[in-house]
């Protein structure tokens, strides 16, 4: 409460204010009051002042002022603590960011706790039978597209197609003009970053914008924090959703019952909770799913529906794939700079603990003038705050770009995300609490400390400091002990992560990656309709297989390391039941000789070839994985599989070794069937190109090919399968290299920390080494004198930092492939590195006291 | 008499126990609760009462006095009147321990 007052006194109309009563005060007691009773006012009134807290603003002024001289005689020490206090100041402020944005952020929309949405993706009429039949509960249900990949003025970019609901729902407010209402049809609203880069913020409003081929007027720009819903995939442009068949030639999305592409975005009414919601929707859902279903289902299809339960899940921080995918590696990032600042804390609080012993004198001098000591400790404390701050400006200055540069690593299916990563109150409020934190972490005890000394034994200059000593060598050993289990952690995390990485660059993926190149074509925008998609890749096939430097090609649906995936539930004549998850499969289809391109080997029976066509018996290849889940007694060839709702039936015809589509997947139940034999509906394909010569002399190559089928057919990317497989291990080699950065900065810090405690312990002992030397203390027995407090100081730090690595390691389980984090290699490892650098660091200081001469020594005293 | 140092503040949260009243009024109090031996002038008063206020012992407002005269009042709040409670009691252990030193004489 005092310090509120006191703070309310620094406003100048505070101050004004009291200063106007106080006079007034003194007016009305002069009307009837004798004035020898009322005394030296001029005097009261400046003595009030000092109450009011002047004298405190003061004082902290003069605090500065001598810090700043202090630090301005100083260069070096100033130079080191505020750039180590500014990298690991920005460091956490960048993964602060970045977590903020990605995990924790609300939308800024008006009340987000009652936003809900479901997992289930919705047609558009799905969707709209859906809003009708829950207005009990939703106040409103809206639909997204979220954003999608559309040419915008002919350059690409994100298009999110809205219902007219979408923008009242979530109450955004426009920046300029209008969002989209319920009436528009052909009208757009651009994103305000989109605004800021394409039209430089100029006036737009009535313009035209055209969207792949379509024209659109921009009626409004959203406001600037607005980004959608989904986190990390930010719009550039919105457009009412009855636009979508205009955006996308050939594809009607809102008439067509099956196309699920929709998210739900709802507002509960008030007073209905999640839980009660969710409740009174399954049946309407449930009821919804029926109404789709073929009068043929089998049975256990229908009564697995009855059992289906509808979950309702909050929106209030955004939609996010990012959110599962990166929570963990976020977390690990922000454990590592978390350690990363505390070392620079700690190495601060040394050299502030070396300054202080400097600076006994004139702090004893001050002491003995009669400073009282709460004031040197302010005044040291003040110190320690402008050079954590300085270090919070500089680190702010590096926050961003480190944030936007991490940012760039992370991609989701292969598209760069967005985030807006601009410095705002969250982040300079986050950077002003550590930066706070660290001015006392690394201020407190070495200003307490220094008043202390200073006390008793400051002005004895020339003593040994024998009060001083103690403190000293304690303090020492603290700080190596916490260098040495902040290495051990770093370097533990350094090994795992890299052995890691390791692993997922060179384990057996089942592909032979030499010279393989992936083609992503997209013909929906060319106008090309789902049955067509057949023959036109088996055209495009023909003139990639004729290309000079193309040793062999095919083409799948999903392709390898592209992020995309389809499932499906599956049973066999083995294992069989109602839909699980214990029975749910991947497939994908392939074109001719998919496996001989990739290089992955049969394990047994045969590859499709050409006579499993659309009149011979549907047959699928089968991976290991689903072969040794759906046929566990080990005879596949020859048996069934039923695939899908429709259980179509599938004679398994051979088993390929498992293929990992994804760096870090596990071997999947994966079945492949042909694409001869599938009704066509595939709206892109990968190809798959075996090069003979080097893979991007060929592109060039491949692109006219691609043209001189269809100029129009958009080609959406031509990567090696090498190229993909790196950019899905980005974060991971950023992990490894950070944590090996800081593991490095520990390892070196532990080890000066460790020079210096002993350098100091030999130098104060000298009188001691040499009387035991002269007592017939051989140099061996001096020896394990000073390594002794190396086994003492390293074994507290080896053993702290094993038991933080341990409990750490759950941090990061499952992000490291193939590996446990506590596995005992990788700590034996880190512990060993640790060992030999502990060592060597004490190496000097014990060859110094062994080769004391001990008359000299002696003589010194 | 001079005023032993800290006791002030104690004084003026007793005086206005007995009800509110102006700065001058307090001085006045003190010297009259104290038959004369204490006297106080304002101005080494208001300082204090600056104090108080700033703590959220006593507050203040402007309010007619008997003479018809607008003047700043001061009352006590629930805050002063328990930190009166505490210094009092540390004072009548402060004056049975100087009693006991300085013994009967």
């Amino acid at each position: 409460m005092g310090l509120f007052r006191r703070l309310q006194y620094l406003l100048p109309g505070r101050r004004a204010a009291e200063e106007r009563e106080m006079r007034a005060e003194f007016e009305a007691l002069q009307e009837f009051a004798d004035p020898r009773d009322l005394g030296n006012l001029t005097l009261a009134a400046e003595n009030a002042r000092a109450v009011w807290g002047w004298a405190w603003l003061e004082s902290l002024a003069a605090d500065v002022r001598y810090a700043v001289r202090v630090f301005w005689r100083e260069p070096s020490f100033t130079a080191v603590a505020v750039l180590s206090l500014a990298l690991g100041i920005g460091a956490n402020a960048a993964i602060y960011s970045l977590i903020d944005r990605v995990l924790w952020r609300q939308l800024p929309v008006s009340d987000p706790d009652s936003l809900v949405t479901t997992e289930a993706s919705y047609s558009m009429p799905k969707y709209e039978r859906f809003r009708d039949l829950s207005r009990d509960v939703f106040a409103d249900a809206a639909a997204t597209s979220g954003p999608v990949d559309r040419d915008i003025e002919g350059q690409p970019g994100r298009v999110e197609m809205v219902t007219g609901n979408y923008f009242p729902l979530l109450g955004v407010q426009p920046h300029t003009g209008r969002m989209l209402g319920p009436e528009d049809e052909r009208v757009a609203v651009l994103s305000y970053r989109y605004w800021q880069s394409a039209y430089g913020g100029a006036p737009v409003l009535g313009q035209t914008v055209r969207i792949t081929k379509a024209p659109f007027t921009i009626v409004g720009i959203a406001p600037r924090e607005f980004f959608g819903v989904t986190i990390g995939n930010a719009a550039d442009v919105w457009i009412p959703m009855a636009a979508q068949p205009a955006v996308m030639p050939g594809r009607d999305w809102i008439h067509d019952s099956h196309s699920f592409f929709a998210n739900l975005v709802a507002r509960l009414r008030p007073g209905i909770t999640r839980e009660r919601a969710s409740a009174t929707l399954t049946p309407i859902a449930i009821q919804l799913e029926m109404e789709r279903l073929a009068p043929d289902a089998p049975a256990f299809v229908r009564k697995r529906m009855l059992s289906y339960k509808l979950e309702l899940k909050p929106l209030a921080s955004g939609l996010s794939s990012l959110r599962n995918r990166f929570s963990k590696p976020l977390r690990a990032l922000f454990a590592m700079v978390a350690m990363g600042l505390l070392l620079a804390c700690v190495n601060v609080m040394s050299l502030q603990f070396a300054r202080a012993d400097e600076r006994r004198r004139e702090l004893g001098v001050r002491l003995a003038i009669g400073a009282g000591r709460s004031r040197i400790v302010r005044q040291l404390l003040t110190e320690s705050a402008i050079v954590a701050l300085a270090g919070a400006a500089v680190g702010l200055t590096i926050c961003s770009p480190a944030a936007s540069a991490l940012a760039g690593l992370i991609s989701v299916s292969g598209q760069p995300v967005r985030l807006d990563l601009d410095i705002d109150w969250h982040i300079a409020g986050f950077v002003l609490a550590i930066a706070t934190v660290a001015a006392f972490l690394c201020g407190l005890a070495p200003a307490l400390r220094a008043t202390r000394l200073a006390v008793s034994g400051g002005l004895h200059q020339g003593s040994r400091g024998t009060t001083a000593a103690p403190a000293r060598r304690i303090t020492a050993r603290i700080a190596a002990t916490v260098q040495l289990s902040l290495s051990v952690v770093l370097i533990a995390g350094a090994f795992l992560f890299s052995f890691s990485l390791y692993r997922l660059t060179h384990y057996d993926t089942g592909v032979n990656r030499e010279r393989l190149l992936v083609l992503d074509v997209d013909p929906s925008e060319a106008g090309y309709k789902d049955a067509q998609t057949g023959p036109l890749n088996r055209r495009l096939l023909d003139r990639l297989r004729e290309l000079p430097g193309v040793a062999a090609a095919s083409y799948s649906a999903n392709g390898i390391y592209t992020g995309r995936s389809a499932g499906t539930s599956v049973a066999s004549d083995v294992v069989d039941g109602p839909p699980s998850p214990n029975l749910s499969a991947s497939y994908d289809r392939v074109g001719p000789g998919y496996f001989s391109v990739l290089g992955a080997r049969l394990v047994a029976g045969r590859d499709f070839d050409r006579h499993d066509d659309k009149t011979a018996e549907p047959v699928t290849v089968i991976s290991r994985e689903f072969a040794n889940h759906f046929f566990p007694d080990g005879n596949a060839i020859g048996r069934y599989i039923y695939s899908g709702k429709d259980r179509l039936r599938l004679r398994v015809i051979g088993i390929v070794d498992d293929i990992r589509r994804e760096a870090r997947r596990k071997p999947e139940r994966l079945y492949y069937i042909p694409d001869a034999q599938t009704a066509g509906g595939v709206f892109t394909t990968r190809f798959v190109l075996r090069t003979a010569s080097a893979p991007a002399q060929v592109a060039g190559l491949l692109r006219s090919a691609i043209r001189a089928e269809n100029p129009a057919l958009r080609i959406v990317s031509i990567d090696t399968a090498d190229q993909l497989l790196d950019r899905t291990l980005d974060l991971d080699r950023v992990i490894a290299a950070l944590s090996f950065a800081f593991g490095l900065l520990a390892v070196t810090l532990a080890a000066v920390g460790i020079y210096g405690m002993l350098a100091y312990d030999v130098a104060r002992r000298t009188p001691e080494i040499g009387i035991r030397m002269a007592l017939g203390a051989t140099r061996g027995g001096v020896l394990a004198l000073v390594f002794r407090e190396v086994v003492v100081v390293g074994g507290a730090g080896v053993a702290i930092g094993l038991a933080g690595a341990l409990a750490l390691g759950r941090l990061v389980e499952g992000m490291v492939f193939e590996l446990k984090p506590g596995d005992p290699r990788v700590l034996a490892a880190a512990v060993v590195v640790l060992a030999m650098v502990a060592i060597a660091a004490a190496l000097a200081p014990a060859r110094r006291a062994a080769s004391l001469d001990p008359m000299r020594a002696l003589r010194a005293e | 008499m001079d005023l032993m140092q800290g006791t002030l503040d104690m004084l003026v949260l007793r005086t206005l126990i007995l009800g509110p009243l102006h700065g001058y009024g307090i001085a006045k109090a003190i010297g009259n609760l104290s038959e004369g031996a204490f006297e106080i002038e304002f101005g080494s008063l208001y300082p204090a009462l600056k104090r108080l206020e700033l703590k959220g012992w006593i507050g203040a407002k402007w309010e007619t006095s008997e003479r018809n005269r607008p003047a700043r009042v001061y009352r006590l709040n629930p805050a002063g009147r328990k930190q009166l409670v505490e210094e009092r009691a540390k004072w009548n252990q402060f004056v049975a321990a100087v009693a006991t030193v300085m013994g009967v004489e």
